[in-house]
């Protein structure tokens, strides 16, 4: 098992590497000139080329493309990912702000998700007839509608009309728990609905086809209770695909709720990933993606080691 | 056919069920838990305000945009500012006289610090105005104060400024927010422009969330300001931001986006402030291909259907233009605002006098990352296509167009921009080299540019007029740009908001001066 830890660690460091390269060469190719950026902000008026050349040497962009990337590479291996361009905020500081609200609030939408979408996509399997076709047209629409136009109707309804939870925003929860919590009611369901389908399906299929084994039929000749074979047996094997689902989908969740963050003006790290890109803050795109990649990789070494708890084969 | 289902009972259903609807419970208890109009706590004198930008770190001088200088509004004052009604007035000079043509004798008011307790002398005045006027500061404003040539400190409170020749738009750029009399240790690149005189001050920052001001006791006009903060939040999406007004998250919105402008104005409790601001046109690549021919410059201004335009871009929240934006000035009524209307057949026949009777190829650079740029060039390729010029659309994202702008990489472009005064001598700048990525490139006029510069420097209305109407006469066949429209600028806030002002035509985005006279009536 160890070995096997040690195997997965090692191929995830690998990659991490690889993406801070790809990255790195990614933004630099892409044309935009973030000093220019910096001193062109909308409307008015243009900078002066000294202004453009002397605010790209404070930022170290004169420098040789090689120059740059061994400053960059030898700062992230040293825990030093920079500042921002456009705030001089240390980068690290930035994540460390905003990677704890976007991990809130993915948090809260898979315990939403899983806690609604394994007991409803398994009760599905059990009852089926109506249950079972409402919940597949159900998870179907929740899986194709848009994050931003479900996101946008939760406004309409619970701010605009009723006018019970706020449309957006942050308060800190040492400041104001209770705000802190409203605000992230609708984000977390928004985000929500479309992984609890799917988990909710996953978990729906997963058990179908448990039921029908020859072991399910043995285990209740040998006197077992239909509940206790479905808690014991049928569930527990029915969890490794949805595990599986649930793993990647917390991954994605980190990166894609962007939409969700931009809908809800929710200053979490994908947000500012976007606004980065936008604004060609290097060290801050850099910063981010190299984040997202380590915590991507943990999180799938952390699904194999599941894996291979719930499943010895696995491990061989 | 109905599948069969082994295992199935209906008393496994129950927990869950109670485990669904406990979740449901708190979820319902939260939000009765809401202060019922979904809003922030807020005390009475705290404007809260959703900002659409992040203001960037503030580097002393350099113009980096609407939301950062909105920032310098409130916690910045230059010796001349704007009042309710867009007038210039004195702002930490409490009087200045003009001794002849080209001296100004400024007198500041009496006990003036900055907002961390320092004071602030003539001196800082000299230091500041000197560092604006020297192009390697990066500043924007050599225009006005270019012509400084002498700054002398008569005494802790009185400062003389002699200019090398007349300038009548030197007291508005004194009244430009980016120069403001800071601190001598705020004269560089690199120390944040954090420290002013002006009515607000920075309590506390969290970068991505907002900012808490406060109010500057040490403001000169500090007893009439009612406002004791303002808490600023970022609402960098354009329906967020109008979401946050609509359901009384904040108090008041800047930069209302046109699709939103129907619903927030039709909104009870919410008053939508509209003006004419910035104004789009077409700019060309001059140094080579058709677009260096005036003739083809011309039929592309006369080719323009501003009013589609326009209602493509702006929903019609604007006016179209069919010359340049002059100040509201009775000396100058009439002048430069007519100088091509849209008539294709004209367009045509200027195309065919210039050698293209069958029409040319061209791209023209927009950006996709402004829809209201992108729909601007998307009317105006139609219109260029109907008189027989195949445009190819180029909508880099923003970064992108500035780059291929300052670069001269396209044969035209859409864009959209504001003075930084509204006295004519904005217009220099599209007309004299250097090349930015928002002027026509490669493009100068000296005529023209002379022409600017005698009205600039006029002291009476009959030569300046004069100087203005030979200049338009040239800009209207030299076309060094084409106009399209003006749009309009909204500020939107609550009816609690009483006193401020959305200051009409380029000093939309200066409005920030009238939070002054701002108050609540919760």
């Amino acid at each position: 098992m160890f070995s096997y830890v040690l195997r997965r660690i090692g191929v995830g460091l690998g990659l991490v590497l690889l993406v801070l390269t790809l990255i790195f060469l990614a933004l630099h190719l892409v044309p935009g000139d973030p000093a220019m950026l910096l001193l062109s902000q909308g409307d008015g008026a243009s900078a002066t080329p000294e202004a453009v050349a002397r605010v790209r040497t404070q930022l170290g962009l004169d420098q040789p493309l090689l120059t740059q990337y061994w400053h960059f590479l030898s700062g992230a291996l040293t825990g030093d990912l920079g500042e921002s361009f456009r705030n001089r905020q240390p980068v690290s500081e930035a994540i460390g702000e905003r990677l704890p609200r976007t991990l809130e609030l993915v948090g809260l939408a898979t315990l939403v998700a899983v806690v609604v979408g394994v007991p409803w996509g398994a009760l599905a399997a059990r009852a089926g007839g109506w249950f079972d076709s409402v919940t597949s047209v159900l998870t179907s629409i929740g899986i194709a509608l848009p994050v931003f136009v479900f996101g946008s109707i939760l406004i309409l309804v619970f701010s605009l009309k009723l006018g019970a939870l706020p449309a957006g925003g942050f308060a800190e929860w040492g400041e104001d728990p209770n705000r802190h919590a409203q605000i992230l009611v609708l984000p977390a369901i928004a985000l929500a609905v479309g992984f609890a389908s799917t988990i909710a399906r996953m978990t729906r299929s997963a058990v179908l086809e448990m039921l029908h084994q020859d072991w399910v039929r043995t285990a209740r000749s040998m006197g077992l209770s239909r509940r206790a074979v479905f808690r014991r047996y049928v569930l527990r094997n029915s969890l490794n695909p949805v595990v599986t689902t649930v793993g990647i989908g917390v991954g994605t969740l980190l990166g894609s709720t962007v939409l969700v963050e931009r809908v809800f003006n929710y200053p979490g790290l994908s947000s500012l990933l976007v606004e980065a890109v936008t604004a060609r803050d290097y060290p801050v795109v850099q910063g981010i993606v190299i984040t997202i990649a380590v915590l991507f990789v943990s999180i799938n070494i952390i699904v194999d080691v599941l894996y291979g708890v719930l499943d010895p084969r696995v491990r061989r | 056919m109905r599948t069969t289902h082994p295992l199935r009972t209906r008393s496994a259903a129950r927990p869950r069920l109670a485990a669904v609807t406990a979740v449901a419970v708190a979820a319902m208890t939260l939000t009765a838990c809401s202060s019922g109009d979904g809003g922030s706590s807020a005390s009475e004198e705290s404007l809260r305000f959703g900002l659409s930008a992040e203001p960037v770190a503030l580097t002393t001088g350099v113009w980096q945009g609407s939301a950062t200088n909105f920032m310098l509004t409130l916690i910045h004052r230059g010796l001349m500012t704007l009042d309710d009604q867009g007038d210039l007035v004195p702002g930490l000079a409490e009087s200045y006289e003009m001794t002849d043509d080209t001296t100004y004798v400024f007198t500041l008011h009496e006990g003036l610090t900055f907002s961390d307790g320092s004071p602030l002398t003539a001196e800082n005045v000299k230091s500041s105005l000197e560092y604006y006027a020297n192009p390697d500061s990066g500043s924007t404003l050599i225009g006005g104060l270019g012509d400084i040539s002498d700054i002398t400190v008569d005494s802790d409170t009185q400062v003389t400024i002699t200019l090398e020749a007349p300038n009548n738009a030197f007291l508005e750029y004194l009244a430009v927010p980016t120069a403001a009399i800071v601190p001598e240790a705020s004269l560089n690149a690199e120390t944040p422009n954090e420290v002013g005189a002006g009515p607000f001050m920075i309590e506390d920052a969290q970068a991505g969330v907002g900012m808490t001001l406060t109010k500057f006791d040490g403001f000169y006009d500090a007893d009439d300001v009612a406002l004791e903060e303002i808490d600023l939040s970022y609402y960098a999406d354009g329906d967020a931001r109008a979401n946050a007004l609509v359901s009384g998250d904040v108090d008041m919105i800047d930069y209302v986006t046109w699709e939103n402008f129907d619903r927030v104005g039709s909104t009870d409790g919410i008053t939508l402030d509209a003006t004419p601001g910035p104004f789009q046109y077409v700019q060309f690549n001059t140094t080579e291909g058709p677009f260096a021919d005036p003739l083809v410059r011309e039929a592309v201004a006369y080719a323009i259907n501003r009013d589609n335009a326009l209602t493509a871009a702006f929903q019609s929240n604007g006016e179209p233009l069919e010359g340049v934006v002059m100040p509201d000035d009775e000396a100058l009524e009439g002048v430069g605002d007519e100088l091509w209307s849209y008539d294709p057949d004209r367009a045509e026949e200027l195309l065919a006098e210039a050698g293209y009777p069958d029409g040319f190829e061209a791209t023209l650079l927009a950006t996709s990352q402004y829809t209201f740029l992108q729909d601007t060039a998307l009317s105006v390729q139609q219109d260029l296509q109907a008189v027989g010029i195949d445009i190819t659309l180029d909508a880099p994202d923003w970064s992108g167009r500035l780059e291929k702008g300052a670069a001269g990489d396209y044969d035209l472009a859409v864009s959209g921009d504001v003075g930084i005064v509204t006295n004519p001598s904005y217009l220099l700048g599209f007309v004299t080299p250097p090349d930015n990525f928002n002027r026509s490139f490669g493009y100068e006029n000296e005529e023209i540019a002379a022409a600017l510069t005698e009205g600039l420097r006029a002291t009476d209305d009959d030569s300046r007029r004069a100087a203005y109407e030979e200049a338009f006469d040239l800009f209207a066949t030299d076309v060094p740009f084409a106009s399209i429209d003006t749009r309009d600028q909204a500020w939107a806030y609550s009816d609690d908001v009483e006193g401020f002002t959305n200051l009409t035509g380029f000093h939309t985005f200066f409005s920030g001066y009238t939070l002054v006279n701002t108050s609540l009536n919760r």
